[in-house]
């Protein structure tokens, strides 16, 4: 378990909240819930829409003040995993405020580099408050079994400390 | 190119493992090295077409190559895959920001929810 925060190409986050496992699930899946803390500081999320179930899309409206006027950005994804008040996959990729996903050269980054991350979230009940484990991992784009790929690395991960040293 | 990301060596890294015999390969290869021949094995696959996996790995960094004789052994070079966590890590002062922020958003909620919970 010690090793869950140094898993190879993820970026992974335990937390424990004082509030009951079902409530730190609405956090995720309830609009209104999500928009409050999402953030960043001084943004708003004028829109979310969650269709929370394992194919199901979200989409992701989030509006910050600039000098300039306002600024929206969104993001798309597809919900991989949804087992209520345990776990929750979902895949985020930048896009316009239909749904079609921003291509690497929109976002001036060079072909390939990877647009899609997904974000998994692990939830456990400990005495009425909630450990979550969130991980926050790159997929390689026109990866078709993209978590096959996460998997790999978490395969690796006890070798390559051996290999890369301190 | 020190400890900030190298954008093209992490392109390079990413296309290397969007293939799924790619990562098999890396896979086997973690267990030791290995030669082509050994590394084709699993695979239904020609030599010419497992060498060629191999050559983009080897181009991403990823596998190193012996000079022995006409075995060259394959070995696992773990560098880039340090890199992409390193790319992974970039998210964590924004995520953090935001639990901060669930933290104190699920202490306004508290008094409400004593006694009130949703299933």
């Amino acid at each position: 378990m010690t090793e869950s925060s140094n898993v190879q190409g993820a970026m992974v986050i335990e937390r424990t909240f004082d509030a009951p496992v079902d409530l730190v699930w609405q956090m995720w899946t309830d609009p209104d819930h999500f928009a409050a803390w999402y953030g960043p500081e001084g943004a708003t999320i004028p829109v979310a829409k969650m269709d929370v179930r394992v194919g199901g899309t979200r989409l992701v409206g989030m509006e910050v003040q600039t000098p300039g006027g306002p600024m929206q950005m969104w993001f798309t994804g597809e919900y991989r995993e949804v087992v209520e008040n345990r776990r929750l996959v979902y895949t985020e990729s930048m896009s316009d405020e239909n749904g079609n996903v921003s291509s690497p050269s929109d976002m001036g980054m060079p072909e390939g580099h990877p647009m899609t991350t997904e974000v998994r979230v692990d939830l456990e009940d400990v005495g009425g408050r909630t450990k979550m484990v969130l991980t926050h991992a790159g997929i390689p784009v026109d990866s078709p079994g993209a978590a096959g790929w996460k998997m790999a690395l978490d395969k690796l991960a006890g070798h390559i400390d051996a290999l890369a040293g301190s | 190119m020190t400890t900030a990301i190298d954008e093209e060596r992490l392109d390079e890294t990413f296309a290397a493992l969007a293939n799924s015999t790619r990562r098999a390969i890396l896979d086997r290869l973690a267990n030791g090295a290995a030669t082509v021949n050994e590394l084709a094995e699993p695979f239904e696959m020609t030599l010419p077409a497992i060498s060629k996996h191999i050559k983009v790995l080897e181009r991403a960094g990823l596998v190193l190559r012996g000079q022995q004789a006409q075995y060259r052994p394959c070995a696992l070079d773990a560098a880039p895959l340090q890199e992409v966590s390193t790319w992974a890590e970039q998210y964590r002062p924004v995520w953090e920001a935001r639990f901060d922020r669930m933290d104190s958003y699920l202490e306004q909620l508290r008094p409400q929810t004593k006694g009130k919970r949703t299933r």
